[in-house]
């Protein structure tokens, strides 16, 4: 990085403490419009500053209106968008679109101006015609030449698309893509996650400057988006640059809180959402209406005790119901075990599920038989029960539609 | 028979049946074969290749009829439910296969098989069972008659339950070549599979997976590579937020917008009852609940039922984007409740319902032009968007009375009999185009003359850039760089269909993610998402080699006078044709086939093809 002024403004932005950072994009009106979450932008960004931010992307009009929200010593740092694309607009007015346009907006000097501590701008890979390709690298050229002469750090938002990208050169063309925004003079970078953390690892270390992942959509659960955060991590990204995923939560503060916990609390995904439940516990159908029939569950069950991808070997099963489809579980009724003449069935100490002492089970049967919701199967004579598999239930790991969820009993 | 060790992924055997003799054999996998072309598609293409007879009549004892898995069916990939049913069509005479979705695929894998081959004729009615008793052949003349949905509830009770099923209906039973082959409430539709299973007097396949389950190769990465699939079809807008709502009916406006959409047998490209068919409007009208295949955390089935009006109380799932296009827009209606009727006669006689609209709609305009009488059509007369004439004309082709068998046999052979329509007669190689105006999206329109089976949708998909403008988007009126894209999708769809999985998680995750699995499941050593690709390409060459062996070439890639010379006279692609030859010469230089379209030596050396198929094609 070339000068102090980068370095200076580029360390209130990521932490020079860990070397991470937690920055919330809130630029979408630009090309989108106003979408959820960034309407009342100023509401939105002082959750996110009481979140612990410690950068918020604005566009340069957003910045000149609600600059006073960056004003402050405990305030975070400002981005500013400094270029347009119609690659991401919005489909309500208009066609998606067909060919990508990439406009310069406001100049470096300008975003300083307005308060910036980096702009942040495009740099697409994938064009089909070689000149717009060439006037897209001049242009990104040109931002890191006037970034270099009044020392504001760039940051470059490198993404393949456009006619020459197919689902088998995507993610190699994000490495490739990172590598030379790093060679035109960005000094951090704003790119995808490839959801492969030795493939990025690879990314990462040929990029030789810092990397922070962006959110894409808005993701369904928290686990899936701090799960990619925390991979990310692993393979040495600095952190983040979520978008809609906080500005569109429910409460962006507290999101960006979960983020923080990831990125500068090292905290697992697992730990932050979902911690180990301590105790027994049990499986019950929590939404059984969204049940869609698809018996991933049984195929995960089947899988994670070791029988492979089958149907036959599953602790639960999927049934038609009378408006779709159920989830048959384990209730831990104990019918079984009051059934069992041999003593071969008893209670978990830990978690209170149904153990099997092999050596005094003779396969009678008698268990299946008086399990009130057949869920008890025989397996090469010997019955199989639900295990809760050691606390971290595969089936509710799995389940698409959050059906099932294990609860402390 | 013993389970043949080692495989992973796949179940290393497929079982061959002879109907004519009444036997069965156990065949193990070719590793050499797998390793380059995997299961699925792949597999059948070989197999066809290199034992079906040239010129055979697809209707004909001498035609093979294929059931086929992949090394990824069953397992917990998403979407890991596909099966393909490969064969001859007798509908055009090409390659064909034909994905479906449901519960069928993962029990051939759970009974201890990669998939079927079935050859011959049963001099009765017939139907085989696989099941703890093994494979054999039971007597089907009670079911003979029924309806595919009738057919497989009388299988419940006979058998049990835990069998994974596929029937035909009465169509094909009566050899119409627009019957497909169905299984639950999914189709295998396209290309008459349906009367090659007719015409060997087959009625069902019934298969119950025995305590057999799949081993994968790498277990650990395995549970990794799929979980990251799933995770990345979680956080995909189209797979976890539009599908999931609006089903596959999600695109129709969009489609719409951009002139794409077929309005009355490819006249225009824009329908004024488009807002009515939205997926949020079927949503709001008409779907009662969602429903998913095996192994799918999409969602996007839907349950139909009609509340009120002349149909009420009629359920079905579905129906999705194309059908509701070809008894839509197609044919001039707008009814949602007509097309929910039209959709379950298709589904009960058991037949194609692109085709059948999509010929509903070319009887349509012959009707418009005074071309046709209605004396020729049963008595009907078939305006646009007439509900009496859609249902006389589907009733038809699916019982296959008088009249039926006249209109299944398509659009290019009724055109044959009404000279001076052939120029609007919507079909490539024989078969029906479906919801994407080639005038209007210029790569589908190459994609549609390239396919290896005719007019299709799913043999290349540059709609996906051209209209729904995914990654990044493309110019739907430009023809240059289309030839690539084509190609690129065509090649990496034949892997999804080779693995065999459904081509809708594709719009989550990448070919990454899928070699990765792959490699999981079947340890086998590909190097990159290209190396897989490249399997792809190799999948498809051998299908053009199958056709050109066949008599298919250039003069075949083609398309009707109507996109090719006739200008879109209003909307978006307002002015344009389909520059078919400049986009073919493209297509053929990238692709390494001479002018004639055929693959030339070098490429297909490039391709090992040569040494797999142990002589020079």
């Amino acid at each position: 990085m070339s000068g102090p002024g980068k370095e200076i403004r580029l360390s209130r932005i990521i932490d020079p403490s860990d070397a991470r950072a937690v920055v919330i994009a809130a630029d979408h009106g630009y090309m989108l419009g106003p979408i959820k979450g960034v309407i009342d932008l100023g509401r939105t960004i002082a959750s996110v500053t009481e979140g612990g931010a410690d950068g918020i992307l604005v566009s340069p009009g957003q910045a000149a209106k609600i600059g006073y929200l960056f004003r402050g010593k405990d305030r975070p740092a400002m981005l500013v968008r400094a270029d347009w694309t119609n690659a991401f607009r919005s489909k309500t007015y208009t066609l998606p679109s067909r060919h990508v346009q990439h406009r310069y907006m406001t100049s470096p000097r300008q975003a300083m101006a307005l308060g910036a501590d980096a702009i942040v701008i495009y740099f697409f890979v994938g064009y089909a015609d070689d000149q717009e390709e060439a006037q897209h690298v001049s242009r990104v050229a040109r931002y890191a030449r006037e970034c270099e002469e009044i020392g504001l750090p760039l940051i470059v938002e490198p993404i393949p698309l456009g006619e020459r990208i197919t689902g088998a050169n995507y993610n190699e063309l994000v490495g490739i893509s990172i590598r030379m925004s790093a060679e035109i003079g960005a000094d951090a970078i704003k790119a995808p996650y490839t959801n492969d953390v030795e493939m990025y690892r690879d990314v990462v270390r040929s990029a030789g400057i810092p990397i922070l992942i962006l959110g894409g959509a808005k993701s369904k659960t928290l686990r899936d988006a701090l799960e990619v955060v925390e991979e990310a991590l692993e393979s040495g990204a600095r952190g983040t640059v979520f978008g809609r995923n906080v500005v569109q939560a429910p409460d962006p503060g507290a999101m960006v809180r979960s983020i923080c916990q990831v990125v500068h609390g090292r905290k697992s995904a697992r730990e932050v959402t979902r911690p180990v439940a301590e105790g027994k516990m049990k499986l019950r159908v929590s939404r059984p209406r969204d049940c869609t029939g698809c018996h991933i569950c049984e195929i995960a069950c089947s899988a994670a005790h070791g029988a492979g991808y089958g149907l036959e070997s599953a602790r639960l099963f999927v049934r038609p119901s009378r408006d779709g489809f159920r989830p048959v579980v384990c209730t831990q009724c104990l019918k079984c075990v009051e059934a069992c003449q041999r003593r071969a069935l008893a209670v978990d100490s830990k978690l209170g599920c149904v153990v099997l002492d092999a050596s005094k089970c003779n396969g009678c049967g008698d268990c299946a038989e008086a399990c009130p919701v057949d869920v008890v199967r025989m397996d090469q004579g010997r019955p199989l029960f639900c295990d809760l598999c050691g606390g971290i239930p595969e089936c509710e790991e799995w389940c698409p539609r959050e059906v099932l969820a294990s609860v402390r009993r | 028979m013993g389970l043949p060790r080692d495989w992973k992924g796949f179940m290393g055997r497929l079982l061959s049946a002879d109907l004519s003799e009444g036997s069965f054999a156990g065949q193990e996998l070719d590793l050499k074969v797998v390793r380059l072309l995997l299961g699925g598609k792949g597999l059948g293409a070989y197999l066809l290749y290199s034992r079906l007879k040239p010129g055979v009549d697809p209707l004909s004892p001498g035609n093979m009829l294929l059931f086929l898995t992949g090394p990824l069916t069953g397992t917990i990939a998403p979407g890991s439910n596909r099966f393909c049913v490969v064969t001859k069509s007798p509908h055009t005479g090409t390659f064909l296969d034909a994905h479906c979705g449901g519960a069928f695929g993962p029990s051939i894998k759970y009974a201890g098989y990669d998939g079927t081959v079935i050859q011959g004729r049963a001099e009765e009615p017939c139907m085989l069972v696989v099941d703890g008793g093994g494979p054999r052949l039971m007597p089907a003349g009670d079911l003979w008659g029924m309806t595919t949905m009738a057919c497989q509830a009388k299988l419940d009770r006979l058998l049990g339950p835990g069998y994974g099923k596929v029937v035909i209906g009465p169509a094909g039973e009566r050899l119409s070549t627009i019957a497909g082959i169905f299984s639950g409430t999914r189709a295998a539709g396209r290309g008459g599979s349906g009367a090659v299973m007719g015409s060997k007097n087959l009625k069902a396949v019934c298969i119950k997976g025995s305590s057999r389950a799949i081993e994968v190769a790498d277990p650990a990465e395995m549970r990794k590579a799929c979980w990251t699939a799933h995770r990345m079809i979680r956080m995909n807008e189209t797979t976890v937020r539009s599908m999931p709502v609006e089903g596959t009916c999600n695109i129709l406006e969009t489609v719409n917008e951009a002139g794409a959409l077929p309005t009355r047998n490819f006249q225009a490209g824009r329908f004024e009852g488009a807002e009515a068919l939205s997926g949020s409007r079927w949503r709001e009208e008409m779907w009662v609940r969602d429903a998913a295949c095996f192994g799918c955390s999409i969602g996007c089935s839907k349950i139909s039922l009609v509340r009120e009006g002349r149909f009420k109380g009629e359920s079905t799932e579905g129906p999705d984007y194309e059908t509701v296009w070809a008894f839509g827009p197609q044919c001039g209606n707008s009814d949602k409740s007509l097309i929910v009727h039209l959709e379950k006669l298709c589904d009960d006689y058991g037949i194609d319902t692109i085709s059948a609209g999509n010929i509903v709609g070319f009887v349509m305009e012959m009707y418009e032009r005074g071309m046709i009488r209605p004396e020729e059509i049963g008595g009907t007369k078939p305006s646009w968007g007439s509900p009496e004439a859609m249902v006389r004309m589907v009733e038809a082709m699916g019982s296959m009375d008088e009249l039926g068998s006249r209109l299944s046999r398509g659009v290019r052979r009724l055109s044959e009999e009404h000279p001076g329509s052939s120029g609007f007669a919507m079909h490539a190689k024989g078969l029906e185009l479906p919801a994407y105006a080639p005038r209007a999206s210029k790569g589908m329109a190459l994609a549609y003359a390239t396919s290896d089976r005719g007019g299709c949708h799913l043999r290349g998909y540059p709609a996906m850039q051209e209209l729904l403008g995914m990654r990044g988007g493309a110019d739907p009126l430009e023809t240059k760089g289309k030839a690539q894209l084509v190609i690129d999708s065509q090649d990496e769809i034949a892997v999804v269909d080779s693995c065999d999985i459904c081509l809708f998680g594709t719009f989550g995750f990448t070919l990454r993610e899928v070699y990765r699995m792959v490699n999981a499941a079947t340890g086998y050593d590909f190097e990159s998402a290209a190396d897989l690709k490249m399997l792809g390409e190799r999948i498809f060459n051998l299908t053009r080699l199958f056709n050109a062996r066949e008599g298919f070439h250039r003069k075949d890639d083609t398309l009707p006078r109507r996109c090719l010379e006739e200008p879109m006279p209003s909307g978006p692609a307002k002015g344009h044709v389909v520059e078919l030859d400049s986009m073919l010469n493209e297509y053929y230089s990238i692709r390494g086939w001479d002018e004639n379209g055929s693959p030339t030596k070098p490429r297909i050396r490039r391709l090992g093809l040569d040494a797999m198929l142990g002589e020079a094609p």
